[in-house]
């Protein structure tokens, strides 16, 4: 387990890197000079110049990578250009509303996921499990952002139970969590359906297990037998894409974050690839990615240990 | 056997926790909305950050928006229909020289948090500072001719000019230039205020908090020497989506916030309860920009012939649903320098353009316009890609993101300056004509003038507009600016836009006449 872990942790780190690398070279190639964007149009050239110069983005492109790997080598994100304020102040103080955002989103999908999946399957080829089965398609195939924008229209202005904007009063657990429950279900609820078909297609195969059909000859109730035993090994494959899929939600939730006007990542990153402002846009990318890869190693650790097989094959 | 380990993992939940953790999640849901909403508390949008406290760093109105909460100038602008100023912290100012203006300020006008009274010493300190070159100040060129304040007395100084500088009093002394910030406070924060919230404050409300991407709360200041603010508790709340803001005002949790054109005539038509619009005539100025040197466009025939072929009525109506009135120029109603009308009408011709095309002897003619990513822009490409087509032209329309677009004319970022054909753009403008043209003046080529447009003429008028005081003689200069741009076969002026504010009628807003919030002068109703 240890070697499997320390593989993990080396892969991990070095999927970091080359992302990284290939998003900081894409990111200064792209037109759009940041001087331009950031110091305003009455900026004069010799401002403009000065300030190019001051960043180092006169530079060639490799030795500017260098250069940003060597500041964060040296634990410094940078300093973000617009606020003249450390970029990690900047990141570290979005990312607590993106991780609640995300988490948020993957427990209550989870849950209600596997809910549905296991109902589905327990009550396989019946009227309820071709509704969960349509349900399940239709809230896959919803975008996040229009789930978001018809939520806000139906709970927030028809029928006014939840606001429309912000993250909550800081310090007031309870008023947070009021200002996260629409979000998350706007970017949660195309996983419940992914989730529920995982779940019922992992269900159904668990069903037909010796073990299964051994403890029902053995007389345990049904509901055990599903719920205690079949159930425990059929959301193993959902725990492993629910650490996949968090890079997803992390997608989803720059739209959440702008619609909802929320501080987070999402639209940390968002406004500053349109400001050009390269500092923020790589701090939060290397939080992102780090992120996403720690969630995604989770799921390996965790599976692995629930699984030995994975440990073996890998 | 049961599986331990899976079991410390997930463990079983019960009926009546499932049920006592539904009741939570609903009884969650149940919360009032609008806890706030008792009329000491007045949430206002803004569309992007403002940048920090430090006028040095300063770009726009957003910054506007915040240090009009916080800070005072010798003058600002008055709020209504009209631009004029009305004094702030001058007791007096006027004119003394063309070239030099003397003010007195009031007495008594405090710092808050113990830095005193504010003196003729923290004026200079605000408004020499944009001249030091180390300071990098973003906003040094709406000082124009500006030199350095002379302290005459603790409440009295003199502001010196190189030369006359008309935009003084429309543009340097009642918006960001004119800031004035705490010398002493300042120095004490090592010459720029880049703390989470400013060590002191003069107006009206004072910076509670800065919640990182999502707002700004601002409180009533208690040591503000002027009349009490209104509220207690203002929300500067950042939301970048326009949709979004609407619905948030639609859905009570803002009070005030501007919408798109595109929602006026159904929020007119049927306003949400408790809400009122109110739409004003914007200052920006949109257009059709043509790149002058462009080979493809060196016969003028061939520029007037594409200027004949855009209808802006029709742009009006699609683009700007109706809301909108095209725009004879740059500069807009109610400002010097305003045109009644332009050269060519703005009803397409495209008979007209056809013949100026034969004439130039091109049978059909291919080019490219460049436009921003939003919904208007790439409707008013649309629309000029459909009527061109009547006049043979072929219309190839390129979307590009904000960062991407406002560097096409950029001359330090490529060359692609060089090989531009058509681009629509928005400009942001202030109340004096001079903010105007100084983006097209010859050496703003490979900057901001991106039509490449260079006349000896228009670039003297310019200059000379900048010292001229007598508003009648500044009119005339503007307009024949504008004429030259026209001739020019480079511009095709679309509108000036609008700006609707949505706003609770439990509020009375105070906006200027371009319809920008002035925050600190909001009122209950």
């Amino acid at each position: 387990m240890l070697q499997y872990t320390l593989q993990r942790i080396a892969l991990a780190l070095g999927i970091v890197f080359v992302a990284i690398s290939i998003l900081y070279t894409v990111m200064i190639t792209l037109p759009g000079d940041p001087t331009t964007v950031l110091l305003g149009p009455r900026a004069t050239p010799e401002l403009r110049a000065a300030f190019r110069a001051n960043l180092g983005l006169d530079n060639p492109v490799h030795v500017q990578i260098a250069q940003f790997w060597g500041r964060i080598a040296s634990g410094d994100l940078g300093t973000d250009y617009n606020r003249n304020r450390p970029v990690a102040e900047a990141v570290f103080s979005a990312l607590p509303h993106t991780m609640a955002l995300v988490f948020g989103a993957i427990v209550w999908s989870a849950v209600l996921g596997i809910m549905l999946g296991a109902f589905s399957a327990d009550n396989r080829n019946s009227w309820i499990d071709r509704v969960t089965a349509v349900l399940s398609v239709g809230f896959l195939a919803a975008p996040s952002f229009v789930v978001a924008l018809y939520s806000l229209l139906l709970f927030s202005v028809t029928l006014r139970w939840f606001p429309t904007i912000g993250a909550g009063e800081p310090g007031d657990i309870l008023n947070r969590l009021y200002h996260l429950a629409l979000p998350s279900f706007a970017i949660g609820l195309a996983w419940v359906g992914y989730v529920a078909r995982i779940v019922r297609a992992a269900m159904l195969e668990t069903l037909g297990e010796n073990y299964i059909r051994t403890a029902r000859a053995f007389g345990l109730p049904r509901r055990t037998v599903i719920y205690n035993y079949a159930l425990r090994v059929a959301i193993l494959p959902a725990v492993q894409v629910l650490g996949v899929g968090i890079g997803g939600l992390l997608s989803s939730a720059v739209f959440a974050e702008i619609v909802f006007s929320r501080p987070g990542i999402g639209s940390l990153i968002y406004d500053s690839v349109s400001g050009r402002n390269y500092p923020v846009v790589m701090g939060s990318m290397l939080v992102a990615i780090g992120f996403f890869v720690t969630c995604a190693l989770i799921a390996d650790l965790v599976n692995a240990a629930l699984d030995p097989r994975h440990r073996t094959r890998s | 056997m049961p599986d331990l380990k899976l079991q410390r993992l997930f463990p079983s939940l019960t009926r009546r926790q499932l049920f006592a953790g539904a009741a939570a999640l609903g009884t969650v849901s149940m919360l009032p909305v609008a806890a706030w909403a008792d009329g000491t508390r007045l949430n206002v949008r803004a569309y992007l950050e403002p940048d920090d406290y430090d006028p040095l760093d300063a770009s726009g109105f957003l910054e506007e928006l915040l240090y009009g909460c916080i800070y005072r100038k010798l003058i600002q602008y008055v709020p209504g229909d009209e631009w004029a100023w009305q004094n702030d912290l001058a007791e007096s100012i006027e004119q003394t020289s063309p070239t030099t203006i003397a003010f007195t300020l009031k007495q008594g006008q405090m710092w808050s948090d113990g830095y005193g009274e504010i003196t003729a010493e923290d004026v200079k300190f605000s408004m020499d500072r944009h001249m030091v070159e180390e300071n990098n100040s973003r906003i040094k060129p709406d000082l124009g001719t500006f030199t350095h304040v002379e302290v005459t007395g603790s409440h009295s100084g003199i502001i010196h000019m190189e030369r006359p500088f008309a935009p003084i009093w429309t543009i340097a002394l009642p918006y960001l230039a004119g800031t004035v910030i705490c010398k002493q406070a300042t120095e004490e924060a090592g010459g720029k205020i880049t703390t989470a919230v400013p060590p002191t404050v003069s107006g009206p409300y004072r910076v509670r908090e800065h919640r990182l991407g999502e707002r700004w709360v601002l409180d009533r200041n208690p040591e503000f020497s002027g009349e009490p603010a209104d509220f207690e508790r203002v929300d500067l709340i950042v939301i970048v989506d326009e949709a979004a803001a609407e619905i948030a005002k639609e859905a009570g949790d803002v009070d005030f916030t501007a919408i798109g054109p595109a929602s006026v005539q159904r929020l007119g038509d049927n306003p949400p309860a408790g809400t009122q619009l109110k739409v004003h005539p914007a200052l920006f100025y949109h257009w059709v920009g043509l790149n002058v040197q462009n080979p493809k466009f060196e016969d003028i025939r061939v520029r007037q012939a594409i200027m004949h072929a855009i209808d802006v009525p029709s742009i009006m109506q699609a683009a700007f649903f109706d809301v909108a009135e095209p725009a004879t120029g740059i500069i807009a109603p109610g400002l010097i320098g305003h045109r009644p009308e332009t050269l060519i009408p703005p009803q397409a011709d495209f008979a007209r353009a056809r013949e100026l095309l034969d004439e130039a002897g091109i049978d059909r003619l291919d080019i490219n316009i460049d436009v921003l990513n939003n919904v208007t822009h790439t409707t008013v490409a649309q629309v000029m890609q459909a009527m061109m087509a009547q006049a043979g032209i072929d219309l190839n329309i390129s979307v590009h993101e904000g960062g991407s677009f406002w560097s096409l004319g950029v001359a330090a970022d490529g060359d692609r300056w060089q090989d531009l054909e058509l681009t629509l753009k928005r400009f942001s403008m202030t109340p004096d004509p001079y903010y105007a043209t100084a983006w097209f003046v010859s050496e703003q080529i490979g900057d901001w003038n991106w039509e490449q447009f260079s006349s000896e003429e228009f670039d003297q008028l310019h200059d000379e507009a900048l010292s001229e005081t007598d508003p009648a003689r500044r009119d005339e200069m503007y307009r024949r600016m504008q004429d030259l741009m026209e001739e020019s076969g480079g511009y095709r002026f679309l509108t000036h836009g609008v700006t609707a504010n949505l706003f609770a009628d439990s509020i009375v807003p105070a906006t200027r006449p371009d319809g920008l919030p002035l925050v600190q002068h909001f009122r209950r109703a």
